[in-house]
């Protein structure tokens, strides 16, 4: 039309050839034309891969990611309606499972965790708002002190969710960013919420959808905050803000969610049950990221390759637990890992089927124009971190009884241990090697026995099958040992199996005042 | 190769009945999983699928209780494909499907004398099948 382009048009064909941006309100324009571009954050990652990020920038608007997996901090606030006569609840239970009462009279808050007192580890909250969402009934039972305005003391009836007035998921931490990778360097099975771990780092455990992760695709947060709408057991949801103990700094973020229960689906939201440990909640979560600028394409195009996590020994029962070094989330999902130049077999928590599944149907959603983008009314802190717990009061440490053990080597007669045993005044003598080394334990009852049995080996009367405590154990797990295995002392070893001391029932008594 | 799964009682479990058995019949046994002590046992083996009723027979003879073996029931409705299981199973008999679907090997799993995924499954879609009767 112009033979030699006008200042000003030429000044925006400049901006729009430079237009490295869009909007959330171009991509909802799109998406009610039908012609929004949408990609699972696996497909992006392939496009980015064959394509360069230049050209999925400029192809794609949306990227949809998500997760599968057990988010214990997650929960579900009813309202009952009021009874006739009213009541105020004080305590409720909902098929056995005691529920939390937070408000005046008829809202209740049902904990993922919450553990049936019939079932217990086996049924809980996570299972009931699995159940409600599903359309089955449930049983209420409440209880109440009774006053002039809400006169009712006792309540028993069967509920679904039609009859309550609302049903929200309201989960105050879920989607972790990332997780640790978990081991046990114990000699015995540890049941944790990282599941069944088996001895001498037999096995491991991950959790997490890693280059799928709605977190780990923004990792800077610049397309979701409060108020931004996301895919929540398969229904609609919001965020709210960060999750407690959201710690960006370390790539550990979290989110607080909400959404509507009536609307969700069970296949996204199922009942959990981890032996030892307790119930919680396996739930779907996924977030749309909005390809607004040419940076936010390259994060999305993050690899599980380049994606770290620490593997961390669950044996030791303390805040902070040791770790054997990093691993991606490329060679958790692989099968496989390295731990002190051992093959590992490692396992997931989380269901990657599902992660995928929670990608697709967003994508679905929006491809159908039944999901629009929201901007955040305001982001999630890039800069908040996760202090520990203030104590002020100090528990006791093995280190802090234990005393230096009474030892003997394997080829020294009954009689010399004997006498050792009354010089010394103890009850427990430690059969250690020449370096040092733990081998058995032998009691003054050994020795009684050995001398009614006319047994002169040590050999015979040792029992070799020692156990053991850790110096930095909290002494309540030590004591809860002897207990549980209804023995008397019990040798402190370090890592090596070299003998540093001894507690004893006595010790513990003293200190505990038990 | 068929799977028995011998089951000794106290008195039995003294007596060297399998071996004696391997020896009469000259049957190449595989012991799979064997869980045994003084108060009696159950032992996972394989055999020759020509042998089996002959072996079978003499176990019974003997008054050893022989089943082949029920494995480990998976509901498909329930497993939501998390794979808990599979890095825990001591013969690789779980793993995961082009899809990501976990699937249970019937012909590698040993069956109720291990039954070691079972309580590890957050889903408790794995139940361990004794007897006819099922161990959750």
């Amino acid at each position: 039309m112009f033979a030699q382009p006008s200042p000003l048009a030429s000044r925006l064909a400049t901006l729009s050839n430079q237009a490295k941006t869009r909007t959330v309100e171009e991509i909802n324009e799109k998406i009610r034309k039908g012609d929004a571009q949408v990609l699972t954050a696996e497909e992006m990652k392939r496009l980015v891969e064959s394509s360069g990020v230049e050209v999925a920038f400029k192809e794609i608007d949306v990227v949809t990611t998500g997760t599968f997996g057990a988010m214990c901090s997650s929960g579900a606030i009813v309202n009952l309606g009021h009874s006739d006569p009213p009541i105020k609840i004080d305590h409720a239970w909902i098929n056995d499972v005691e529920v939390c009462h937070p408000g005046a009279a008829v809202d209740l808050f049902i904990g993922a965790t919450n553990m049936s007192e019939k079932q217990p580890y086996e049924y809980g909250g996570g299972h009931i708002i699995s159940e409600l969402v599903a359309g089955e009934e449930v049983e209420l039972r409440a209880t109440a002190y009774g006053t002039d305005c809400y006169p009712r003391t006792s309540i028993k009836t069967q509920i679904t969710k039609d009859d309550l007035n609302q049903f929200y998921l309201l989960n105050f931490r879920n989607c972790y960013q990332r997780y640790n990778c978990a081991v046990n360097s114990s000699d015995e099975i540890i049941y944790t919420y990282m599941s069944k771990l088996l001895p001498r780092i037999r096995n491991a455990t991950f959790s997490g959808a890693g280059e799928l992760n709605p977190l780990m695709n923004d990792p800077d947060y610049e397309t979701m905050g409060m108020g931004t709408r996301i895919f929540l057991g398969g229904g609609k949801g919001y965020i709210i803000g960060e999750g407690t103990q959201h710690s960006p700094k370390n790539l550990n973020g979290t989110l607080m969610v909400k959404g509507d229960a009536k609307k969700m689906d069970p296949e996204f939201l199922q009942g959990a049950a981890f032996t030892k440990y307790g119930t919680s909640m396996y739930l779907g979560l996924g977030v749309p990221i909005p390809i607004l600028n040419l940076g936010i394409a390259k994060k999305v195009a993050i690899r599980d390759s380049e994606i770290f996590t620490n593997v961390v020994d669950y044996s030791v029962p303390r805040r902070d637990r040791p770790n054997f070094g990093k691993v991606s989330y490329k060679e958790l999902k692989s099968g496989s890992i390295n731990v002190n130049d051992k093959k590992v077999r490692v396992s997931s928590l989380s269901s990657l089927k599902m992660a995928k599944k929670v990608c697709q149907t967003l994508k679905k959603w929006i491809d159908e124009g039944q999901f629009y983008l929201t901007a955040p009314v305001e982001r999630l802190p890039t800069d908040t971190v996760f202090k520990p717990m203030r104590q002020t009061e100090e528990i006791p440490f093995v280190m802090s009884v234990m005393h230096p053990a009474i030892t003997c080597t394997e080829n020294e007669p009954i009689r010399a241990i004997a006498e050792r045993i009354v010089t010394k005044s103890v009850n427990h003598i430690l059969v250690v090697d020449d370096g040092g080394k733990l081998l058995g334990i032998v009691t003054s009852w050994d020795i009684t026995r050995a001398m009614a049995e006319g047994k002169k080996a040590l050999a015979d009367i040792e029992s070799r099958n020692v156990f053991t405590a850790k110096p930095d154990e909290p002494l309540e797990i030590a004591s809860k040992r002897m207990a549980q295995h209804n023995i008397s002392a019990l040798p402190v070893i370090d890592i090596e199996r070299k003998v540093l001391g001894i507690i004893t029932s006595e010790d513990v008594s003293r200190l505990l005042g038990r | 190769m068929a799977r028995i799964l011998i089951r000794f009682n106290e008195e039995q479990v003294s007596e060297p009945i399998a071996s004696q058995i391997i020896i009469e019949y000259k049957v190449p046994m595989a012991i799979l999983s064997a869980h045994v002590n003084s108060k009696g046992g159950e032992i996972l083996a394989e055999i020759p699928d020509s042998m089996q009723e002959q072996v079978v027979k003499a176990f019974r003879d003997r008054g050893v209780e022989v089943t082949v073996p029920k494995l480990i029931e998976v509901d498909s409705n329930k497993c939501f494909s998390c794979g808990t299981c599979i890095a825990l199973c001591p013969v690789e008999a779980i793993n995961f499907d082009e899809e990501g679907t976990v699937q249970f090997n019937k012909e590698r799993c040993v069956g109720s004398t291990c039954s070691i995924c079972v309580d590890a499954c957050p889903a408790r879609a794995i139940k361990s099948v004794k007897n006819g009767a099922k161990k959750s």
